[in-house]
């Protein structure tokens, strides 16, 4: 009878898991066509054809480069994968939003671009890091555990690195840049909230599942060999590109 | 022991299990889950569909001004796709034949005489192209300017199995310059109208090229 129902319980948490990865492979393959290193065509396409102020459209695209964003997503999951309060997710996320702010509207203000390539290996780095810092990698390594809240500082520093590159890529005109690109600012941070809130929900729910934590490794593992996986595809990108 | 208790096991992750007490209630997240639903219902067929195909049934993209963003890119589809079936696909573009073009543009030389003068007015989201037929190494001047609006170009050639892309530019007034054609073919202008208003143009040419080709 006992044995019956774990073998039951096994079974639900394998289904789960499978869900997960699936609906995982799913979004991977949704937003493939951004895997190339140009931003859609269509949307450099519209940009490079308007000047003058556009704030809603430019809301628009940075929310879309958000949710679209298979890295800031993956590196977002992993900041919040283990913050059960409310409060510590907005104090995190906010640190997050400000870090990657900064870089992205400083970088394209004085046009900071940085090989897309090596921004992106560095954004993949730091969705390995952040998975191994959750598996309490670096305490069983080095005995010390490193600042959560600088690391997500710095990396969000890097993300914004890495929206700065793309949007010059975008090349928006100069006449209305400025609100231009505070408005892809919102519209990134906006974007944010909406992955978050998905985001939310699904940790909701599987962390009121009893192998929440048991999964939970296997989930950080996965975490760390796909951005591993990410960070491989940019430096080949980079070494093609060479 | 499952593998998953295992790995566990050996992880030691840098969290504790989670206290019930914090986490989000059935009853909450089935409500988050159903606005999640209805929020993505309403963004997909109110901003998602008028900004990525122009589609707007409800009316709220063109209020939000993206039913534009979604027809312009529509456009640009269409028009790559029949540039890919004119010219066969693949970005002929060389950078080099760019940068040796580059050096040959520049302001045109003051000179009395203009050859040709090609007039065209376009309506908002209009577009026209007016190419000058060149041997290799042609040399022709041009200086053009707009009125009623602002202008978006793009001179560019193909000929003999080549492209070449020598500027754009967008919200335009006026322009100048010359064009050496770094191989035989048709050299010169896509205009389009982006403005909310009728723009006319008006382009003088001289030098050296057999015709002045205009299409719709």
């Amino acid at each position: 009878m006992s044995s019956n129902s774990t073998g039951l319980r096994a079974l639900a948490s394998r289904r789960v898991t499978a869900l997960l990865l699936t609906a995982l492979a799913v979004y991977a393959s949704s937003v493939a066509q951004a895997l190339a290193h140009d931003v859609t065509p269509g949307d450099a396409g519209y940009i490079q054809e308007i000047w003058g102020v556009h704030v809603i459209s430019f809301i628009y695209l940075g929310a879309k480069h958000m949710v679209t964003g298979y890295d800031h997503i993956l590196f977002l999951l992993g900041v919040v994968f283990f913050l059960y309060r409310m409060k510590d997710v907005a104090i995190y996320v906010s640190i997050f939003a400000i870090g990657h702010s900064v870089t992205m509207l400083a970088g394209v203000w004085w046009g900071w671009g940085i090989n897309a390539y090596i921004i992106d290996a560095i954004i993949g780095l730091s969705v390995v890091y952040k998975a191994l810092d959750n598996l309490g990698a670096y305490q069983k390594w080095f005995g010390v555990q490193p600042n959560t809240k600088a690391a997500t500082l710095i990396f969000g520093l890097f993300h914004g690195t890495g929206l700065a590159s793309k949007i010059i890529e975008y090349d928006i005109s100069d006449e209305g840049l400025l609100w231009n690109l505070l408005a892809f600012n919102v519209g990134v941070e906006v974007g944010q909230i909406l992955a978050l809130f998905v985001i939310l929900i699904v940790m909701g729910y599987w962390r009121r599942s009893s192998a929440f934590m048991s999964q939970a490794v296997v989930a950080n593992v996965i975490m760390v060999g796909l951005g591993l996986w990410l960070t491989v595809i940019q430096i080949n990108g980079y070494l093609a590109a060479a | 022991m499952t593998i998953f208790e295992k790995m566990r096991e050996a992880a030691q992750l840098n969290a504790d299990k989670p206290d019930p007490a914090l986490l989000p209630t059935p009853r909450q997240l089935r409500r988050s889950t159903i606005a999640a639903v209805i929020g993505a219902a309403f963004i997909g067929v109110g901003v998602y569909l008028p900004a990525e195909y122009g589609i707007d049934p409800t009316g709220v993209g063109n209020v939000l001004g993206l039913t534009e963003m979604g027809e312009i890119k529509q456009q640009l589809a269409r028009e790559a796709a029949e540039d890919e079936l004119l010219h066969g696909g693949g970005d002929q573009s060389s950078s080099l034949v760019d940068d040796i073009f580059g050096l040959f543009v520049g302001a045109a030389h003051a000179q009395e005489v203009w050859t040709d003068t090609v007039t065209f007015t376009l309506a908002p989201d209009a577009a026209t192209e007016v190419k000058l037929v060149m041997a290799e190494g042609d040399v022709a001047e041009y200086a053009w300017v707009a009125e009623g609006g602002r202008i978006n170009f793009d001179l560019h050639a193909h000929g003999d199995g080549q492209s070449v892309d020598y500027d754009r530019g967008r919200g335009a007034t006026d322009g100048a310059g010359s064009i050496e054609a770094p191989f035989p073919g048709e050299h010169g202008w896509f205009w389009r109208n982006r403005d909310d208003s009728d723009v006319t143009v008006t382009l003088q040419l001289r030098g050296a090229y057999s015709e002045v080709v205009r299409s719709e």
